[in-house]
């Protein structure tokens, strides 16, 4: 291999690694600090190596609270915010991106403009209509919440999506006797699988994530997804870290996974339509 | 099989009329071409026969029976798309099937999941496999069974299309131009294969096309259009011999139909308003009017050997024939400034004449070959 080429190479895999240092560095150092004692972390300073010898401090702090129940309802949450925001905005991606009817540019200006209104301004009427329907304290009101942002940046991915697709292949399934609902289960919406789960991965950290409404609307501890579990850790007068980072650590580990599931799928969804099919 | 009728068919897209008042039959088991120039509506008109497009006004009738609110699957039609449309997620085979499975689906079928489910276990159904076969193996397709769209040429993708139109057998076959993607040679291939295809069914198609090669080699008859109006509703061959109009005498035939004006004078005939000519056929009762002469009417000769003179600029040899363009030689020169929309003379004549170009020579023509057309309208003159 020539040298230059092969001084190329290197440079390339250096620039890599201190890419790969830089992302990983956090969560290394989450994994440091909720394996160090408090009395370290407070007081002598943090080891750089991890302790593996404190897992069980680690175990019996995080065994004090609820957080596989925190992280059950943080699941409930994004995997409901999820499928509703999918469901409901594949329907109406369809008909914003197909049907020609009177209102169509209000509809699009209106779900854009929720994405304009912060969270926190609607606090307080929310507040007060989920009083008046009953939803208060209840992982329900917290999905239908959390799909009101949610819904219409996943309805604008799946109408973008959904325009790129020829109407003829579309008329060809009507012209194959498949009706209006099967030419959209069956036709159009394996056909923009990437911008799905494109659409997938917004819903479903945004409902992972969700801290604002869940520590307004959820009072009962039971109810409480891991966000605001977490954030109950930090007392008045003491934060136990380890524990915190170790509950964060639990906390990002299934985001991982669910990221990592999905990403192969958004790739092919960035490429797509880069070569000449 | 479904007899067809447009009576007064018009399509308009805003202020924008795309076919106006469109009368035509169509028979049963007929292969009709509906050709035209880019844009002259016979595409928009074969998907209102589809029932993809509504009818502006006017009434489409299938066997006597107004259809022009009926979904396309009351139609019973197939339709191949120029683009294919050929669904890229699924398999050949799940291709060919899918109008199949469509037919055997019930309403809760269509839920999501579940019609994955019922996809899958129809493609197995007995009938729906044999069919599928059966048709792959009719247009070569069987290796190419499990293999998606993506990875098939042109031509396989083309023959998928026609497999997945032909094996629900519909009673009338919708084309729209389904060779314009393909090479010449494979375009060539396909137009054999399509025609002994409709002789093999005996359904009557519909195929839209600009290639007026594919029009004359399949069609049984030719609806020629333009700018959304018939120009002539004939045979291939009444349109080559009969064109009604200037329209249809330039657009069939390659080199077109040469058309020179020409006026009757106290002396005599005139071409391009300087050659006298001594034509035995006079005018039909009018002092002006467009002489027109396919051109392998014209006879090349020598200089002062026919009646019009002329001068080579074109030669072009195609081995078995060679097709000359002249430009005729006025009292004042050349008179290219006065012939119709182009301004040469072609002639096609067999073999090779060995003529160079600037080489001055003449035409002649016999007078029962020459075809009259008003020179204001355009219309053939009787």
């Amino acid at each position: 291999m020539p040298f230059k080429k092969l001084t190329l190479k290197l440079l390339r895999y250096l620039l890599i690694g201190v890419l790969v240092v830089l992302a990983g560095f956090p969560v290394y150092w989450m994994a440091t600090t909720a394996l160090s004692l408090n009395s370290e972390l407070y007081g002598s300073g943090q080891v750089i190596w991890p302790q593996v010898q404190n897992l069980p401090e680690l175990w019996r702090e995080l065994g004090q609270v609820p957080i596989g129940l925190w992280l059950f309802n943080t699941l409930l949450i994004a995997a409901g915010g999820t499928v509703l925001s999918l469901t409901l905005g594949s329907l109406a991606g369809y008909a914003l991106s197909r049907f020609r009817f009177h209102g169509r540019g209000l509809v699009g200006f209106l779900l854009f403009m929720t994405q304009v209104v912060p969270e926190a301004l609607i606090l307080v009427p929310l507040y007060a209509m989920f009083i008046t329907f009953g939803l208060l304290n209840s992982l329900t009101g917290l999905v239908l919440a959390n799909v009101g942002f949610s819904l219409p940046v996943a309805c604008f991915v799946l109408k973008g999506a959904m325009d790129a697709v020829p109407y003829e292949i579309e008329e060809s399934a009507i012209i194959d006797n498949c009706p209006r609902f099967g030419v959209l289960t069956m036709i159009i919406l394996p056909l923009i699988m990437p911008s799905i789960a494109a659409a997938a991965v917004v819903a479903f950290f945004a409902g992972w994530n969700e801290f604002l409404f869940a520590s307004t609307f959820l009072m009962d501890r039971e109810n409480w997804p891991a966000s605001v579990g977490l954030a109950s850790f930090v007392g008045q007068y003491e934060t136990p870290m380890s524990a915190v980072m170790g509950a964060a650590l639990v906390f990002s580990i299934p985001a991982i996974v669910f990221f990592l599931l999905i990403q192969r799928k958004i790739v092919a969804g960035l490429t797509a339509g880069a070569v000449k099919g | 099989m479904p007899a067809l009728t447009f009576n007064n068919v018009s399509k308009t897209f805003g202020d924008n009329t795309v076919i106006k008042a469109f009368n035509a039959d169509i028979h049963d088991g007929e292969f009709l071409v509906l050709l035209g120039p880019s844009g002259c509506g016979k595409s928009t008109l074969l998907r209102m026969i589809a029932g993809l497009s509504d009818i502006t006004s006017g009434d489409l009738l299938f066997d006597g029976d107004v259809a022009n609110d009926w979904e396309p699957k009351q139609r019973g039609v197939a339709f191949v798309f120029q683009t294919y449309a050929l669904y890229p997620h699924m398999t050949v085979r799940e291709n060919i099937a899918f109008p199949l499975v469509m037919d055997a689906f019930r309403k809760w079928y269509h839920l999501p999941v579940v019609n994955i489910i019922a996809r899958h276990r129809l493609m197995k159904r007995q009938d729906i496999a044999e069919r599928t076969l059966k048709m792959a193996r009719q247009l070569e397709l069987e290796p190419l069974l499990d293999r998606r769209p993506a990875s098939l040429s042109g031509g396989q993708r083309q023959r998928v299309a026609l497999a997945r139109a032909l094996v629900r057998n519909p009673s009338l076959y919708l084309l729209d131009e389904p060779l314009s993607n393909l090479d010449a040679k494979l375009r060539t291939q396909m137009r054999s294969e399509i025609s002994a295809l409709h002789h093999k069914v005996g359904k009557t198609f519909v195929y839209v096309t600009h290639d007026q090669v594919e029009a004359m080699t399949m069609a049984s008859r030719i609806i020629i259009m333009d700018k959304g109006v018939v120009q002539q509703v004939d045979t291939p061959d009444n349109v080559y011999d009969n064109p009604a109009n200037t329209f249809v005498a330039r657009f069939i035939g390659s080199p077109p139909m040469n058309l020179i004006p020409a006026s009757l004078r106290a002396d005599g005939l005139r071409l391009s308003g300087e050659i006298a000519v001594d034509h035995a056929a006079p005018l039909p009762g009018r002092r002006e009017a467009t002489f027109g002469i396919r051109p392998e009417k014209l006879e090349l000769k020598a200089e002062g050997e026919g009646r019009l003179p002329a001068r080579v600029a074109v030669v072009e040899r195609l081995g078995a024939e060679t097709v000359v363009g002249c430009r005729l030689v006025t009292a004042r020169g050349h008179a290219e400034e006065l012939l119709i929309e182009h301004d040469l003379v072609f002639v096609r004549v067999s073999g090779n004449p060995k003529m160079q170009i600037g080489e001055t020579c003449s035409l002649d023509y016999r007078a029962e070959d020459v075809l009259w057309f008003d020179i204001d309208n355009g219309q053939r003159l009787s």
